[in-house]
């Protein structure tokens, strides 16, 4: 079943007084429960792609689908919500909340979503990051791999149908990266995950089901 | 999408919490300008609150009848006791007579305001002859002995039983005794005054049966408005003056010393205020990035505005709660603990109103939430894009 479907997408913002494509008529499809790579040279339109998909931003022109609802043109409350419940976010800094521990870090998403018995699901979330015995643990007292373990516990609180990655292990040694990696594989082989992984290593990039190429904005051979 | 205030106040209180330096000193300044206004106000309106009452108790009546325009003494004065004596509510009335003099001791001299009453009356009607501070109170038939106000005592080195010449404006000059020293807290008064009998005075200055004023003193002061026409009539006379009346320069006087008092908590106020927009204005700044990945998360922009006025609201509940706590302790501390006023040389007590209180809290705590949103305005207007990739 296709979960990301993109038709003729364009973005395009203005860098002073000159007009930049970022994205020029990209036609995708995603099946459900695939892990697909996002390649490309700097400025390709890799993370455009990414925030339009995860309805970050708004497309100049063209169509998004998830799950077959076209979300184009939402409100941003309508937005919000969407990806409260379905969409996950791991970026390339970690962007965990510093004033929090890193089990009120991976709760927050669920209290959020008012979902039942959300310290439980936190402490399971954090045993299959391999950090349950870092609850209480400010995210300035752990690992830069560690952190990226909790960004990724936290993206999957509400089990949302699409986790998109932008860079996740970019800022990690290559231990790590082959780690966080190996989570992603063991999420989307056991359970169904379907990810989508922008990332500048092919060494990463040769991990997933699929890699999508870009180029110029637009989608490459 | 509804705002989750739960979640909110979880994210605002750990975030205020986090530099508990920072929180400290944002709280104390809340706390310091809420106590402000209760303090200042309260220690004003006991001020003012004496000032009245001393005004009351001992330089006019609930009701006082003047001489007409043009007319220095009210005539007739027999008759109109008798008529006064009359009215139901009338509890009391005192004649008294104003003239000038110059009351001189040991070479010194200073201008005078003889005040003559008839002391069994004063007493019914106010508690001016109980303002002795040293000495004892006149009676009827003294002809030798004087009361002197407290500062004219100190001017002329005047003691009690000191001799004291008296020179009347008629140019009758006299010795009395002193026998008894006055204070009031009202600063004319006691500066200038001469306290004697209401018949020796009409010895003196060739007068009889009249008045300067008749201070009435009614069984309820609520109703000189009602007894004010009726007296006017009854004794037909022009010129009768309220209570209210008589200490509008009071009232004048504790209109600009509120206003004054407002000023300067106002300017605590607005500094606490300031303080803690500033402080949410940067923590704003600073998190722009946590911000934007709580927009990414599926927060939407009334959240971001919820969490960071929640912030302020925190600040401001505990700031002003321990301020209303400081401000109460403070004004009952200076209620049982008046202080003397070196100018007036009166002791100044606080007065508690549960009003005050509730003005404190309102307005400290609106004024701390006001604060808090504009930050807050910026921070649910973060847009996702530039505060995750800081372009």
């Amino acid at each position: 079943m296709e979960i990301i479907k993109t038709n003729n997408l364009k973005k395009s913002y203005m860098l002073g007084k000159v007009e930049v494509k970022a994205l020029n008529g990209v036609d995708t499809s995603i099946e459900q429960g695939e892990f697909v790579a996002i390649m490309g040279p700097s400025g390709c339109g890799k993370s455009t792609f990414l925030n339009l998909t995860g309805m970050l931003d708004i497309p100049t022109s063209g169509e998004i689908y998830i799950e077959g609802n076209d979300v184009t043109n939402m409100n941003s409350n309508k937005r919000a919500e969407y990806r409260l419940k379905y969409i996950g976010f791991i970026f390339q800094f970690f962007n965990l909340f510093n004033e929090l521990t890193v089990m009120e870090n991976v709760m927050f998403p669920m209290m959020l979503n008012k979902r039942p018995n959300y310290k439980e699901r936190a402490k399971e979330l954090l045993d299959l990051v391999g950090l349950g015995d870092r609850l209480n643990h400010l995210p300035s007292e752990i690992s830069g791999g560690q952190q990226q373990r909790v960004t990724i516990a936290r993206s999957l609180g509400n089990d949302p149908k699409i986790l998109l990655a932008d860079e996740p292990t970019g800022n990690l040694d290559t231990k790590s990266s082959i780690e966080i990696i190996e989570l992603f594989r063991k999420l989307n082989r056991e359970q169904g995950q379907t990810i989508v992984m922008v990332t500048h290593s092919p060494e990463i990039g040769g991990m997933a089901d699929r890699i999508i190429h870009f180029r110029d904005g637009t989608i490459g051979n | 999408m509804s705002v989750d205030l739960r979640s909110a106040l979880f994210y605002s209180r750990k975030d205020i919490f986090k530099n508990r330096k920072v929180f400290i000193i944002i709280t104390l300044s809340i706390i310091l300008a809420t106590a402000n206004i209760i303090v200042i106000n309260g220690l004003v309106d006991g001020m003012i609150g004496d000032l009245v009452d001393n005004t009351i108790q001992s330089s006019v009546g609930h009701l006082n009848i003047y001489p007409d325009d043009n007319e220095r003494f009210i005539e007739g004065l027999g008759i109109k006791e008798q008529k006064l004596a009359a009215l139901k509510d009338v509890e009391a009335y005192s004649p008294r007579i104003s003239a000038t003099g110059v009351l001189s001791n040991k070479g010194l001299s200073v201008s005078s305001t003889i005040l003559a009453l008839n002391p069994d009356n004063e007493r019914k009607t106010t508690k001016l002859l109980e303002k002795l501070v040293r000495g004892t109170a006149i009676n009827s038939n003294d002809k030798n002995a004087i009361l002197v106000s407290s500062r004219l005592a100190e001017d002329l080195k005047l003691d009690i039983g000191d001799e004291a010449t008296l020179a009347f404006e008629t140019g009758v000059v006299k010795v009395y005794v002193v026998k008894g020293i006055v204070r009031t807290g009202n600063l004319d008064f006691d500066g200038s005054t001469v306290i004697m009998p209401l018949n020796e005075a009409y010895r003196q200055l060739g007068i009889d049966n009249m008045a300067s004023i008749i201070l009435i003193k009614l069984s309820d002061k609520s109703m000189t408005e009602i007894y004010k026409p009726m007296i006017m009539q009854n004794l037909d006379v022009n010129n009768v003056k309220t209570w209210k009346q008589e200490t509008e320069f009071v009232s004048n006087f504790a209109n600009s010393w509120r206003s004054t008092s407002s000023v300067i908590s106002g300017v605590g106020l607005i500094a606490a205020a300031i303080s803690v927009g500033i402080v949410i204005y940067i923590n704003v700044i600073h998190k722009k990035r946590q911000i934007g990945i709580m927009k990414a998360m599926g927060t939407n922009d009334a959240f971001i505005f919820t969490v960071f006025l929640m912030e302020a609201a925190i600040f401001g509940i505990i700031g002003v709660f321990i301020g209303d706590c400081l401000g109460y302790l403070s004004i009952r501390y200076f209620e049982a603990n008046p202080f003397l006023d070196a100018i007036s040389q009166t002791w100044i007590s606080a007065r508690f109103e549960p009003q005050l209180f509730y003005i404190a809290t309102i307005v400290s705590f609106a004024v701390t939430i006001l604060a808090g949103v504009y930050p807050a305005i910026k921070a649910s207007r973060v847009e996702i894009i530039k505060a995750i990739w800081g372009t």
